[in-house]
C-alpha cells in the first residue's frame, strides 16, 4: 500500500498518462514527415470503441487482440485522413478536424447502449526484474500493465533508434524538414507520408484501446476527454523528441490524476471545499498545457532560448512536386 | 492511345471553389447517408421525418431558426477570423464564457429589463473576448498557432460552467438541480410567433455589417491584405499584430454575444448542456463559406436545420453523435473539394514526339 501522497499521484499517473503518451507519440510520428493530423481526440475515440466492441461483442478473449482490433480501426480512419491530405493534398487542418468530429460522433454513436457496462481488465501487471517488490517507490514505478512498459520505454526508444541512427529515418526526417530535397535524393515523399500518417494514427488509437481495456474498463461518452488535443500540444512542447514526448505526457497525466488524489484523499484548500477544488484542478491540465505551449515561443523572444520553434520545416505545407 | 491527367491551375477561382466545396459537402452527406442505410437505417425516411421536423409546422420552423442564430454567429466569427487565415476553434468556449457572464449579471440583478439585457450583452461579448485574449496576444506576438490554444480553453470554459451550475451559483430552489437560476431578463419573441426570440435579427445585422466592412471600409481590405500576405501588408505600414489581436477580439465578443443571446432568448438558465456543439457547427458553416459572410447564411440554415432533425430525432434513430460523424465527413468533404477546385482534366493524345521529349 503506497501512502505517500507523491509516489500516490505517480503510481495513478504512470498508467492513466499512457493515453496521452500514446496520442503523443502517434502525432510526433505524423509530424516528423510534416503532417499535422489535428484528429488526435477522433482516433482514441475509434480505437477504444473498437476495442470495447471487441471485448463484449465479438466475445474477443485476448486482451491483446482487442487492442489490435482498436489499433487497426484507428488505423483506417487514419489511412482515410491520410489518403484525403497526401495524396488529394486537402488543408489538413481542415481534414484533421474532419477526423476529430467524424471520429469522435462515430465512436459515441458505435458505443451508444454500451455504457457504463463494467469488465474486468484481462491484462496482468507486470513487475520487471522483481522491481515491484522494491518498497513503495517499486511498487510505485514497477508494478504496472506490460503495455505501460512498452508505451513508456520501447517505443520510444525505437523510435530514437529509427529517427536518429538508421539512414531510413533521416530520410524521414528529411520529408518532414524539407520535402523538396528529400525528393531530389530520391526519396518517396508521398509514400512516407502515406504510411506514417497511417502509422501514426495506429499508435494513437492504441492509446484508446489501452484506455478502455485497462483505466476506464468501461466505455463511456467523448472517452478521450480532451487528451487528445493535450496530447497535440505536448508534441510541441517537446520538440518532436520522442523521449521528451513521453515525459512530456507523463507530467500532463499527473496533472489529469490530481483531482482524482484531491478527491480521493479529501483535500481541501482554507478557502475552498473539497468539491470546489476539484473543479479547480479538473481545469488545471488545459491550462497548464497552454502554458507550457506558450513558453517556447515566449522563452525565444525573451531571448532565453536561441534556436525558438523546432517544428519540422514542411510540417502541415501539401506537396506539390510541380511547385518545387 | 489518348491518356487522362490532372492538371494543377495556376490561380484559384473563389466560384469554381465555392462550388467545389459545396459539392465536397453534398457527397460527404451521400457518404453518411450510406453509412446510414449500411447500419439498417432508412436514410430516405429520416430525411423525411428531418424535413418534416424542421418545417412542417410553425414550431418547427420557429426552434431551427433559434438554433440559427448561435450557429450563424459563430459561423461568423470564425469566418472573419478566417479572413486573415486565422483558426478560432474556440468559440464553443467564448461561447460558454459569455453565457456564463451573462448569468452572472441576470441572476443577481433584477433591474429593468432593456438596461438589464444591455449590460447582460456587453458583459457577454466581453467575456467572449477576454477568453480568446491570451491566444490572440500570443498569436499576434509571438508566433504561437491559435488552433491548440483556443480550442484547449474551450474545456476550461466547459469546466467553469460545470462548476457554476454544480457549485457557486447552483439553483437550490428548483427541482432542475444541475443548472443556475433563471436570468431575471428574456429576449422578447416577436410579436406572433411562440417561440423564436429577437435575437434571430443579431446575425442578420451582422452580417449586413460585416459584408459592407469588406466591401467598402480601410479596415475590411487591410484584413484581407493581411490574410492574403501578412509580411506584405507589414511592409505596406499595416501594424499586423495590432489588427491580429483586434480581429480575434472581435471574433470572441460575436461569440461571447452569441452565448448570452442563447441564455436569454432559448436556454433561460446556464447548465453544463447549454451549447450542443454551436460552435463546431458554426465552424462547419464557416469553412462551407470560405469568408463569404452571405454563403454563410445559407450554410448555416442547412446545417441549423441538420442540427434541429438530430436533436428532435433522437426517437427515431438519429441522435447528436450522428449529427457529429456527420459533420466529419462533411467537412472532410469541403477540404477535399477546396482542393479539387484547383485541378483541372486535361485530355492528352498520344504522341510519340512529346513523349520522347519526356
Amino acid at each position: 500500500m503506497i501512502d505517500n501522497a507523491f509516489l500516490s499521484i505517480i503510481s495513478v499517473a504512470i498508467p492513466a498518462s499512457t493515453v496521452v503518451v500514446f496520442s503523443a507519440t502517434g502525432a510526433m510520428v505524423t509530424e516528423r514527415v510534416g503532417v499535422l493530423n489535428l484528429g488526435q481526440e477522433g482516433l482514441i475515440g475509434i480505437g477504444a470503441v473498437y476495442a470495447v466492441i471487441a471485448a463484449t461483442e465479438w466475445g474477443v478473449a485476448s486482451p491483446w487482440l482487442c487492442l489490435g482490433i482498436g489499433v487497426l480501426a484507428a488505423a483506417v480512419l487514419g489511412a482515410i485522413f491520410a489518403v484525403a491530405v497526401v495524396i488529394f493534398r486537402a488543408n489538413q487542418v481542415l481534414a484533421g478536424l474532419a477526423i476529430a468530429l467524424g471520429g469522435v460522433g462515430l465512436a459515441n454513436q458505435l458505443g451508444t447502449n454500451r455504457n457504463g457496462s463494467l469488465y474486468p481488465s484481462k491484462f496482468t501487471e507486470e513487475s520487471p526484474f522483481g522491481l515491484g517488490g522494491a518498497g513503495q517507490i517499486g511498487e510505485a514505478f514497477f508494478r504496472h500493465y506490460a503495455i505501460v512498459y512498452i508505451a513508456y520505454l520501447v517505443v520510444p526508444a525505437a523510435l530514437w533508434f529509427l529517427y536518429f541512427r538508421t539512414r531510413h529515418g533521416m530520410n524521414v526526417r528529411a520529408v518532414g524538414e524539407n520535402p523538396a530535397a528529400a525528393d531530389a535524393v530520391g526519396v518517396n515523399v508521398l509514400g512516407m507520408r502515406l504510411w506514417y500518417t497511417i502509422l501514426g494514427a495506429a499508435i494513437s488509437g492504441c492509446g484508446g484501446a489501452y484506455l478502455v481495456l485497462t483505466v476506464t474498463r468501461s466505455w463511456s461518452p467523448d472517452i478521450a476527454r480532451g487528451r487528445g488535443w493535450v496530447a497535440l500540444a505536448v508534441v510541441i512542447f517537446a520538440a518532436w523528441r520522442p523521449f521528451r514526448v513521453v515525459l512530456g505526457a507523463l507530467l500532463f497525466g499527473a496533472m489529469i490524476s490530481l483531482d482524482f488524489t484531491a478527491q480521493a484523499r479529501g483535500w481541501d484548500l482554507p478557502f475552498m471545499g473539497a468539491s470546489d477544488l476539484a473543479f479547480l484542478l479538473s481545469m488545471l491540465p488545459y491550462l497548464v498545457t497552454l502554458i507550457a505551449i506558450l513558453t517556447p515561443a515566449g522563452l525565444a523572444r525573451l531571448g532565453l532560448r536561441t534556436r525558438g520553434t523546432i517544428a519540422p520545416g514542411g510540417l502541415a505545407i501539401p506537396y506539390f512536386r510541380e511547385e518545387r | 492511345m489518348n491518356t487522362i491527367r490532372f492538371e494543377r491551375r495556376a490561380t484559384s477561382d473563389a466560384r469554381r471553389s465555392a462550388a467545389f466545396r459545396v459539392l465536397g459537402a453534398v457527397a460527404g452527406i451521400l457518404v453518411a447517408g450510406l453509412v446510414l442505410l449500411i447500419t439498417s437505417r432508412n436514410p430516405f425516411t429520416l430525411l423525411g421525418d428531418a424535413f418534416d421536423a424542421n418545417f412542417g409546422s410553425q414550431r418547427g420552423l420557429e426552434e431551427t431558426a433559434i438554433y440559427a442564430t448561435p450557429i450563424l454567429l459563430n459561423g461568423l466569427a470564425v469566418a472573419l477570423s478566417l479572413r486573415m487565415k486565422i483558426w478560432n476553434i474556440g468559440a464553443d468556449g467564448q461561447f460558454l464564457m459569455g453565457a456564463w457572464a451573462a448569468t452572472g449579471v441576470g441572476i443577481h440583478w433584477a433591474g429593468p429589463d432593456p438596461l438589464v439585457l444591455l449590460v447582460m450583452a456587453l458583459v457577454g461579448a466581453a467575456a467572449g473576448a477576454a477568453w480568446i485574449l491570451i491566444p490572440a496576444l500570443a498569436r499576434a506576438y509571438w508566433g504561437v498557432n491559435e488552433i491548440i490554444t483556443t480550442l484547449l480553453l474551450n474545456f476550461v470554459a466547459l469546466q467553469l460552467v460545470l462548476w457554476a451550475t454544480l457549485g457557486f451559483w447552483r439553483d437550490t430552489k428548483s427541482a432542475v438541480v444541475q443548472s443556475a437560476p433563471p436570468v431575471s431578463a428574456n429576449l422578447p419573441v416577436f410579436p406572433g410567433l411562440d417561440f423564436l426570440h429577437i435575437g434571430f435579427i443579431a446575425p442578420l445585422v451582422l452580417t449586413a455589417v460585416l459584408w459592407w466592412v469588406f466591401r467598402s471600409s480601410t479596415w475590411g481590405f487591410e484584413i484581407d491584405t493581411i490574410g492574403g500576405n501578412p509580411r506584405a501588408a507589414a511592409f505596406a505600414g499595416i501594424n499586423v499584430p495590432v489588427r491580429i489581436v483586434l480581429v480575434m477580439l472581435c471574433t470572441g465578443a460575436i461569440a461571447g454575444l452569441s452565448g448570452m443571446i442563447h441564455l436569454s432568448g432559448y436556454a433561460f438558465r446556464l447548465n453544463g448542456g447549454i451549447s450542443t456543439n454551436y460552435g463546431l457547427s458554426g465552424f462547419i458553416v464557416a469553412a462551407l463559406a470560405g469568408g463569404s459572410f452571405i454563403g454563410l447564411l445559407v450554410g448555416g440554415l442547412f446545417i441549423a436545420s441538420m442540427l434541429h432533425a438530430g436533436i428532435t430525432l433522437q426517437a427515431k434513430g438519429l441522435s447528436t453523435y450522428i449529427i457529429l460523424a456527420i459533420y466529419g465527413a462533411i467537412l472532410l468533404g469541403i477540404a477535399i473539394g477546396e482542393v479539387a477546385a484547383r485541378y483541372r482534366m486535361v485530355r492528352e493524345r498520344y504522341d510519340p514526339a512529346t513523349e520522347a521529349v519526356r
